[in-house]
């Protein structure tokens, strides 16, 4: 296919044969010669001071102990990012290795460095660290400490409240949850002091924001650390802020001079990286006599754990901002607490404060259809918002949507069959139908790229965002051969290193294709013109012009086609902008900013629940999103579905559980429970496309819609099967039973 | 999630594998889905492992007699396909077939899903609602113990030290029987919150076993009694789980057993 005919097309992903094939190169690939491996003593306790660490002389293999006294000076806490208006208490930032305290259970205490894992572990149960335990506190409202607060007051509340026939009200909560990427999290971390040059292979979602983490805790700045990401197996958010023990390996490879690796297990993962969710609040909705939303009034309080990561602040603001959902109300008081809890910390996971938003105030407005006898679809579409630009009375402007046609492709696609016919409660079951509507915030920020036109006539793209499994590499490929005019096949990806990739912010967020995409499109114009300007014609023999150029003696270009993977091409030549001497071809180069694009979706579930066993069986999910124009819309849909069933996990099993005293319950996956294909149900896309008008490619983001949409659809589904009672997710089967029978949710007989 | 160092043997004959395990400090491996997890997370720090794979004379699953013999290293893929078990014992099929995934089944042998006795395994309940017989061997010699008198706990059978479970014998076939397995659980191949399984041959015989309601498989001997005595499905159901004291558990177990009832006395 050439250009032209590109945006749009589904095209498979060229990492697919490597992937299957076993030849991708994850983190624990990384091997250098005389590397170390590193273990770490963790926390035994929820909250706990450190009365003395006891180090032995010596063991099998064993290189170093190194704890925060070792480190001292040379190692900064965390990093926090500060989203718009929010208070962030940076006297909580997360340390490297804890320092006189700990505040969860599996906090990493203690480096251990040895010749293998093995002996790392071993040397691991040799380190006494006497505690005196603390009080633990666990749920968020309960903490005196507040990590992060933001609030929003816009609008006449006040008056909107006084005036409504209807308020309507609704407490509602989301555990925790554990992102369990297949590849944990990782890092080789080697120093070379003949250019003192820190390399840090990491397992991140994106180079420049590890680096950036990197280059604030270790106090060296980003030209002397360089950040490969290599092939990386998922992270889901959870891999957007560089682990402690990451930091701690890269401030030991640096002090002993060398090369250190630790390649997290399931274990260390599933109690010691960031978690998702853990948000509860209370809401109240204004509502005139015919159903019109006058105001809302929403106070969260976010579980965000012992400490704060760098990310940690992001989702319960993000949650705060979204809280009004696709509503037009006019007015909004909103506060959003963010409490110290002995628990790991918590970050961005999948939808990262979307799901959050659109699972409240969707179940709010089921409970206000239900209160004043509004049909629940007719009350959605009297206060949609329909022109756009829109701004929220939280502060966000939406840019973009069509969100009653999104409703009625989803009713569509829903038929009227379930709602009536299928309905039927039966003497073993009972049925639900859930409608949701949601939109969410994408894009944001800007990222670069580099294009230059090699010998032959091939280009070779440098993109500042790198991928996790996403497919950016044909998408990218598609946008550039489209606007150049040229095939896939032309048209060569590079990303996630540190020393060739130019500047960008990162991977997240559903803003790889609008903001990174948007620059290769920038980009590749930027070449067109100069090509055009430089042949006088249209259109472009790129062979020819390339062997134009390259006749007199080009610089070494050689190097690409060896990488093998591609991905983490290290070596090579130097890519940018900044080339010095008179270019021996043709480049450009772009950077992309814009405002937040918003996608939004519209989701239908129809569920049954077992009247003897409780059990949920999720039958049908309908799920529309509009992310804008689609570049690949194969790759769309494989996000939604992935989105979905991610949530279908949050609706049915997934909870990482604390007991009272703050040890985690879910160290294996015997207890944290993922789905198996088997509880997947059938599920229906559909798409609508309202072009952004914020970037050329019309492009929103795609990958958070099915994980956010879901959610609150099947829960307003499970309420409305249990005649409006409301549960907390996960809904399992023995909540369920509860429920139908009337029976307290904590058990007991 | 590395294991404490420890000793390992791989004998080649039951002797040799019984002479390894009479010694010191020493855990017999298997199909290792049990062990291995508990080996890397260091909740087990044996001395010495005793693997069992390369002994090949336990890896049989045969009719003899009559009765289904299944050796230690017999791997529950094996029984999951065979379809002399299936027209035999079909309780035993649909069994097996909740036992974790492919993957799990074709390492993990049924001798050592009884020989860990999981509260939550599906292999042993099935096995105690057909009177299998199980066949332990050490260097002293042999002793044959029935399910009751194997499970004495949450992962604690009679095996003493130095034991190995050789055999596990199922009865034949109870003429004109049927079976039916249900069970609750969080997701496919989970291991199961309850479960039930039944043998009934209409006016001859009757057995119900229950997954959940103890930290062993429990024959609901009442209730069979009441069902050979023409009580109704609802009526055997209820008995089966009268003695479960939380709420939740005893409507599982009710409904379970009902369900199962129905389909085997349709």
């Amino acid at each position: 296919m050439t250009g032209g005919g590109l945006i749009g097309a589904s095209l498979p992903r060229r990492e697919d044969a490597r992937v299957l094939r076993g030849e991708t190169r994850y983190i624990d690939d990384v091997v250098l010669p005389q590397m170390a491996h590193a273990a770490f003593v963790r926390s035994p306790h929820a909250h706990a001071t450190i009365t003395s660490i006891a180090v032995p002389d010596d063991a099998e293999g064993l290189l170093a102990v190194v704890t925060a006294a070792d480190l001292g000076e040379t190692v900064r806490a965390f990093p926090l990012m500060e989203p718009d208006g929010v208070q962030v208490d940076h006297a909580h930032a997360h340390p490297v290795l804890a320092d006189g305290e700990v505040r969860y259970a599996g906090q990493p205490v203690a480096a251990v460095i040895a010749r293998t894992r093995a002996l790392a572990e071993d040397a691991v149960e040799l380190i006494e660290v006497t505690y005196a335990e603390r009080p633990a506190v666990l749920a968020p409202r309960d903490s005196g400490v507040v990590l992060t607060r933001w609030s929003r007051n816009a609008g006449d509340v006040a008056a909107a409240f006084a005036a409504a026939a209807h308020v309507v009200s609704g407490s509602y909560a989301l555990p925790r949850l554990i992102a369990a990427p297949m590849e944990a999290r990782g890092c080789v971390a080697a120093y070379e002091p003949a250019d003192d040059t820190l390399t840090v292979w990491c397992s991140a979602q994106d180079i420049h924001r590890p680096l950036a983490q990197l280059s604030h805790i270790l106090d060296r700045p980003p030209p002397r650390i360089r950040l490969i990401v290599p092939d990386v197996g998922g992270a889901f958010g959870s891999k957007g802020v560089v682990a402690p023990e990451v930091a701690a390996v890269a401030a030991i490879a640096r002090r002993l001079g060398i090369a250190v690796k630790w390649t997290e297990d399931r274990l260390e993962n599933l109690v010691g990286a960031s978690q998702g969710r853990g948000i509860e609040g209370d809401l109240e909705l204004a509502l005139d006599a015919g159903g019109r939303m006058l105001g809302l009034r929403a106070r969260l309080w976010a579980d965000l754990g012992g400490y704060l990561l760098t990310t940690t602040p992001i989702p319960p603001h993000t949650a705060g901002t979204l809280i009004t959902g696709v509503y037009d109300i006019p007015a909004a008081q909103v506060t959003v607490i963010g409490a110290l809890t002995h628990k790991v910390p918590t970050g961005p996971y999948r939808g990262a404060g979307r799901p959050d938003a659109a699972y409240m105030i969707e179940a709010l407005v089921d409970e206000a259809a239900r209160r004043t006898g509004i049909d629940p679809v007719a009350l959605r579409r009297r206060n949609l918002i329909r022109r756009f630009p829109h701004r929220t009375p939280t502060g966000l402007e939406y840019d973009s949507g069509d969100y009653e046609r999104c409703l009625d492709l989803a009713l569509e696609l829903a038929g009227t069959a379930d709602s009536d016919g299928e309905r039927g409660d039966g003497a073993d079951v009972v049925r639900g139908r859930g409608i949701a509507l949601y939109v969410e915030r994408a894009g944001g920020g800007w990222e670069s790229a580099d294009i230059e036109l090699r010998p032959g006539g091939t280009f070779a793209i440098s993109s500042s965002s790198s991928p996790h499994g996403q497919g950016h590499d044909i998408t990218f490929a598609q946008i550039a051969a489209d606007r150049l005019g040229v095939t896939v096949q032309d048209i060569e990806l590079r990303f996630g290193d540190s020393a060739t990739s130019p500047p960008g912010v990162g991977t997240f967020g559903s803003r790889s294709v609008a903001m990174a995409g948007s620059a290769i499109a920038v980009a590749a114009d930027d070449l067109l013109a100069q090509a055009r300007a430089r042949t006088g014609t249209t259109t472009i023999d790129w062979p020819a012009l390339a062997g134009e150029w390259t006749a007199g003696g080009e610089e070494a270009a050689g190097g690409d086609e060896t990488a093998g993977g591609g991905e983490a091409a290290g070596g090579g030549e130097a890519a940018g902008a900044a080339a010095t001497s008179e270019p021996p071809t043709l480049r450009a180069s772009a950077r992309f900013g814009s405002a937040n694009v918003f996608s939004s979706g519209a989701y239908v579930a129809t569920v049954r629940i077992d009247r003897g066993t409780g059990e949920l069986t999720v039958e049908r999910l309908i799920a529309v999103d509009d992310a804008g124009t689609l570049i690949n819309p194969l790759l769309v849909h494989g996000q939604v579905i992935g989105g979905a069933v991610q949530a279908l996990g949050e609706c049915l099993t997934e909870e990482a559980v604390y007991d009272d005293g703050g040890q985690p319950r879910t160290g294996s996956f015997l207890d944290y429970s993922l789905l198996t294909a088997a509880e997947v149900p059938l599920i229906v896309t559909g798409e609508v496309q309202t072009p952004s008008p914020l970037n050329p490619l019309g492009a929103k983001g795609a990958g958070e819609g099915g994980a956010v949409g879901t959610l609150p659809a099947v829960a307003n589904a499970v309420t409305d099967a249990l005649g409006g009672r409301h549960v907390t997710p996960p809904f399992t089967a023995e909540k369920l039973w509860r429920a139908l029978h009337d029976e307290p949710a904590d058990g007991g007989p | 999630m590395k294991p404490a160092p420890f000793r390992y043997e791989a004998p080649r004959s039951l002797p040799d594998a019984l002479a390894l395990l009479d010694g010191e400090d020493a855990r017999a491996l298997a199909g290792g889905q049990s062990l291995v997890p508990m080996l890397n997370f260091r909740l087990a720090w044996p001395e010495l492992i005793v693997d069992l794979n390369q002994v090949s004379e336990l890896a049989y699953l045969q009719v003899c007699d009559g009765a289904l013999r299944i050796g230690a290293l017999a791997r529950q893929a094996t029984l999951h396909r065979s379809d002399v078990v299936a027209a035999g014992w079909p309780l035993l099929t649909a069994a097996v077939a909740h036992v974790g995934h492919a993957a799990i089944r074709t390492r993990g042998t049924v001798g050592g899903s009884v020989a860990h006795a999981d509260p939550a395994a599906e292999l042993p309940v099935a096995l105690t609602a057909l009177d299998a017989r199980f066949h332990l061997r050490s260097r002293d010699g042999e002793r044959t113990l029935s399910a009751a008198e194997l499970f004495q706990g949450a992962l604690t059978t009679a095996l003493a030290p130095g034991e190995l479970l050789r055999e596990i014998e199922v009865p034949a076939p109870v003429p004109g029987a049927r079976t039916a397995f249900l069970e609750q659980a969080r997701t496919h191949g989970d291991f199961a919150v309850a479960g039930v399984a039944a043998l009934v041959a209409p006016g001859a015989h009757a057995a119900i076993a229950l997954l959940g309601a103890a930290a062993v498989p429990v024959r609901a001997v009442a209730a069979e009694r009441a069902l050979l005595d023409g009580a109704s499905a609802g009526e055997v159901a209820r008995l089966a789980a009268a003695d479960v004291p939380d709420h939740y558990r005893r409507a599982l177990l009710t409904t379970l057993t009902e369900r199962a009832l129905e389909r085997v006395m349709a």
